[in-house]
């Protein structure tokens, strides 16, 4: 075998030291070490409970992309149809329905639905339901929804998983729908629907919501007195957050006192409930103007007194 | 030395970057060499704030909060409020942001974006009691009950979370000039009552200093017509709720004012609105000429120079008028001039003060990226205990927002009006329609377009265009609700995750939160929708009227009290 020239020599050394070559041999090592590095990590250190909560951290943050990859992550290393997979699975439907922009409604659909073959029993699953019901719902923007399949999609909530949180969602959503319609034949069928589930119901916890639902009801059938009923036994029902300082009673204060006073004419309910608002809240904006109301209904009162008295005179 | 010279002229350019690069390095290693002392954990904390008062006051606190946590250091990073937006920024994208951060500067979607991404949700704090006020009357109290307006703009409703606390309570008030306004008016006291205040005003215009230019009774620019517009002028609009307030919860909100005028129920000529105007064209002759062209430190300009004698701002300002006043003229501050309520023209339209919130501001975040988010919070802690707070607000010349504080006497004058009227129609409406706005009301605030024209060419166009904008809104409406269904989805799987231990509270937040907005939020926009429709057609009833269902109810139950004689 005849031995190299020097030439060959010098032309072989340069090809060795080309950043192709180079390339070529370094970054694949690289890659494999990243990627071992990679899924040791996954495997030995992340506990799949914590890599869900942090998943959802960054999707209540808006960092969907890392969102998607930590809830993909935990699905691939968790057993189909463990809680951690569905939530996981639950996680990634939730993202691909809700993020903005670049959303992925059919992807979404997917997920949900997989969530309830895999997994037909569970909580989870009855909320992937709900969600793709309230896909239904909330259509893309410049479509409108498709109302009796979104009450199906409701109705279908509520007969797979009865007795559920998500069912009584369901219900509300669905009779709430109904109300949106604004039609009084409607409005009729939903008061009847939401008295007769608060008789089988009676201990649920959306209780204010229903009646809430029950006095826009009544505003649709023009029904005042009966209106404002239900709109304080809302009140006196209602769950407050007590984290949240925005959502108090005082809103709910001045809302029953104007329908008090404007709609209904019970003038002793609306001073109760701008009195209410005066001393519960002395800073809210509306306290003034609920004194405004306490001496213009004095003044009505007198003026309409002054009316009959001047007609029985005349008489 | 020739040669010297052609080696730096043929590299000139690599040794400038070397040189930069040498004085970068150079100011990065002894600012970190001040960084990281051994053994101590440093802090940084941002903010826009200038003024000599409110540094000196930070100071102060770090030097306290050193005493009792002597590893702890704390660098001030002073960045000018016009540049602090791109700053910030771009520290919160890069990562490399301070440990706390003063809030705002951004626009409300935006920072609450970055709340979202780059900040510590505070929540957990907000509830328990703030462990620095330990011996006083607050020492048991939740922090968010220790401030006086319950902390309500630090809830991020997007987020459902505390995300800043506040140190300071603004308000805003009338400076004026005391030794200018005693020689040209003779006065000792300024009149409160609004016909005779706009006396004096007259006044003063009438007189000239030594270079014959006439005295300005009131400072004009963009910002202070602002400031004035929203402190005298627009109170006068709150008798426009009764016709707007479709869903009767108070407040006016854009889509009812744009329901309010494309049904005719109200326009430009609706007299709380056209009072306003009659109130604006009043007063803008004692502004300077052409004051809408002129920018806020125009303004000031002419405070300090002793040419104008009242001018409107903040009590952020109070300390830099005091430096520009000491030794040249006494400062007074005063309340808003006010019609009386017999005013033939504006007491129907101001039937009580003006409302002004308690709250709280100068409010700070910590980040995401800080290494010791427990330190900075516990700083924050720390300043928004009762005494150390009104320590720092008694050195910047500030009100404390911590309940119990009192107030140095010379700044009472500042404490909020806590009832009173407000603002009861906003016709800033945005969009084209806001443009028109702009433009009209710009020219009428310099008298080159009568009030009659404003109001026939904005009711005109807004007929047209504001119809357009409306049915856009309508689409804006599902996106906004589907925002919120991303939100309660979050909120919703919180519950799922929570321990047993706190379940209950996450689910009854998730439920609170749905039951409250969301669950009826397509019925009230469908009756927005309705009303649009009904229009303004004979028989239609404002929000604020009694139906003839109720009168009839009034009359019964009165009738009947009379017969059985009650």
């Amino acid at each position: 075998m005849a031995s190299p020239s020097p030439d060959e020599y010098e032309i072989h050394d340069f090809r060795l030291l080309t950043p192709a070559r180079l390339a070529r041999v370094i970054f694949p090592l690289v890659a494999c070490l990243l990627a071992l590095c990679g899924c040791g990590e996954d495997v030995a250190k992340t506990d799949p409970h914590a890599e869900l909560a942090t998943a959802w951290d960054d999707y209540r943050s808006g960092d969907f992309n890392a969102a998607v990859h930590k809830f993909e992550r935990v699905r691939a290393h968790s057993k189909e149809g463990s809680d951690d997979y569905n939530m996981a699975l639950l996680g990634l439907a939730t993202t691909w329905d809700l993020r903005r922009p670049d959303e992925d409604r059919e992807l979404a659909t997917t997920y949900y639905r997989k969530l309830a073959e895999v997994a037909p029993k569970s909580e989870v699953a009855a909320w992937g339901l709900f969600a793709l019901a309230r896909m239904k719902h909330l259509p893309p923007v410049g479509t409108n929804p498709d109302y009796p399949a979104v009450r199906a999609a409701y109705q279908d909530v509520i007969d797979r998983f009865p007795g559920t949180p998500a069912a009584e969602e369901a219900f509300l959503y669905q009779q709430s729908a109904w109300l949106a319609t604004l039609s009084k034949a409607d409005a009729q069928s939903a008061k009847t629907a939401l008295e007769n589930y608060l008789q089988t119901h009676a201990g649920t916890k959306y209780r204010s919501a229903i009646y809430d639902l029950l006095a826009s009801a009544c505003r649709i059938l023009d029904l005042p007195k009966e209106r404002l009923a239900y709109s304080i036994k809302a009140l006196d029902s209602i769950e407050i957050d007590p984290t949240n300082p925005k959502r108090d009673k005082a809103g709910a204060y001045w809302r029953i006192a104007s329908e008090a006073e404007f709609r209904a004419g019970d003038f002793d309910t609306a001073r109760k409930y701008y009195n209410l608002l005066i001393r519960e809240y002395p800073i809210d904006q509306r306290v003034f103007p609920a004194k405004l109301a306490l001496e213009r209904m004095d003044a009505t009162e007198a003026k309409i007194r002054a009316e009959l008295q001047g007609m029985s005179t005349t008489r | 030395m020739k040669k010297t010279l052609g080696f730096i002229k043929t590299y000139f350019a690599l040794l400038l970057v070397a040189a930069v690069f040498l004085w970068a390095a150079f100011v990065i290693a002894s600012y970190s060499r001040h960084e990281i002392k051994p053994g101590t954990t440093t802090l940084r904390i941002a903010h826009w704030q200038l003024e000599p008062g409110v540094r000196k006051a930070l100071d102060v606190m770090i030097e306290d909060y050193r005493k009792i946590h002597p590893d702890v250091d704390i660098l001030q990073d002073a960045i000018p409020e016009s540049t602090f937006p791109q700053w910030v920024s771009t520290q919160l994208m890069g990562g490399t942001a301070p440990d706390i951060v003063e809030l705002g500067q951004l626009d409300a979607a935006t920072l609450v974006a970055y709340l979202g991404r780059y900040y510590v949700p505070l929540t957990r704090y907000i509830s328990r009691p703030n462990p620095y006020n330990k011996g006083t009357d607050l020492e048991d109290t939740p922090l968010r009950l220790t401030y006086k307006d319950g902390m309500r703009d630090s809830y991020v409703e997007e987020l459902q979370d505390f995300m800043k606390i506040p140190l300071t309570q603004f308000g805003m008030r009338v400076y004026y000039n005391k030794d200018l306004f005693k020689k040209l008016t003779g006065l000792d006291e300024v009149p409160l009552e609004y016909r005779a205040f706009l006396e004096v005003c007259k006044k003063i215009q009438s007189q000239k200093d030594s270079r014959d230019q006439a005295y300005i009774p009131l400072v004009g620019s963009k910002t202070h017509f602002a400031m004035w517009d929203k402190a005298i002028f627009q109170p006068l609009t709150y008798g426009g709720l009764k016709k707007i307030d479709f869903n009767c919860d108070g407040y006016p909100d854009k889509d009812e004012t744009y329901i309010g005028f494309i049904t005719k129920r109200v326009g430009m000529g609706y007299p709380p609105l056209a009072a306003r105007l009659k109130m604006i064209s009043e007063v803008r002759p004692y502004f300077q000429e052409s004051y809408t062209g002129l920018s806020r430190d125009d303004g000031v300009f002419l405070f300090a120079q002793q040419r104008a004698v009242f001018i409107i701002s903040g009590l952020w300002d109070s300390q830099s008028f005091r430096d520009q006043a000491s030794g040249k003229f006494g400062l007074g501050v005063m309340e808003f001039p006010t019609p009386k309520k017999d005013d033939p023209e504006f007491g129907r339209f101001m039937p009580g003060p003006r409302y002004e919130r308690a709250d709280a501001g100068l409010p700070f975040g910590v980040t995401r990226t800080s290494k010791h988010p427990e330190t900075a919070i516990d700083f924050l802690l720390f300043m928004a205990s009762k005494d150390q707070n009104a320590k720092l607000n008694r050195i910047s010349g500030w009100l404390s927002p911590i309940k119990g504080s009192k107030s140095e006497p010379e700044l009472e004058v500042f404490e909020p009006h806590l009832q009173g009227i407000y603002n009861g129609m906003d016709v800033d409406f945005g969009g084209e329609t806001g443009i028109r706005w702009s433009q009209l009301f710009s020219l009428f605030q310099i008298g080159q377009i009568s009030q009659e024209d404003l109001t026939r060419q904005f009711d005109d166009f807004f007929q047209h265009q504001g119809k357009v904008e409306f049915a856009g809104r309508v689409g804006t409406w599902r996106r906004d609700a589907q925002r919120y269904e991303q939100l309660l989805a979050g909120m919703r799987a919180t519950a799922l995750l929570a321990p047993a231990a706190s379940a209950d509270d996450a689910w009854l937040r998730y439920r609170a939160a749905n039951i409250s907005r969301q669950l009826c939020y397509e019925l009230a926009k469908n009756w927005q929708l309705a009303i649009l429709k009904q229009g303004n057609a004979p028989g239609v009833i404002d929000p604020y009227e009694y139906s003839p269902e109720a009168l009839k109810a009034i009359r019964e139950r009165i009738a009947g009290k009379k017969e059985t004689g009650q």
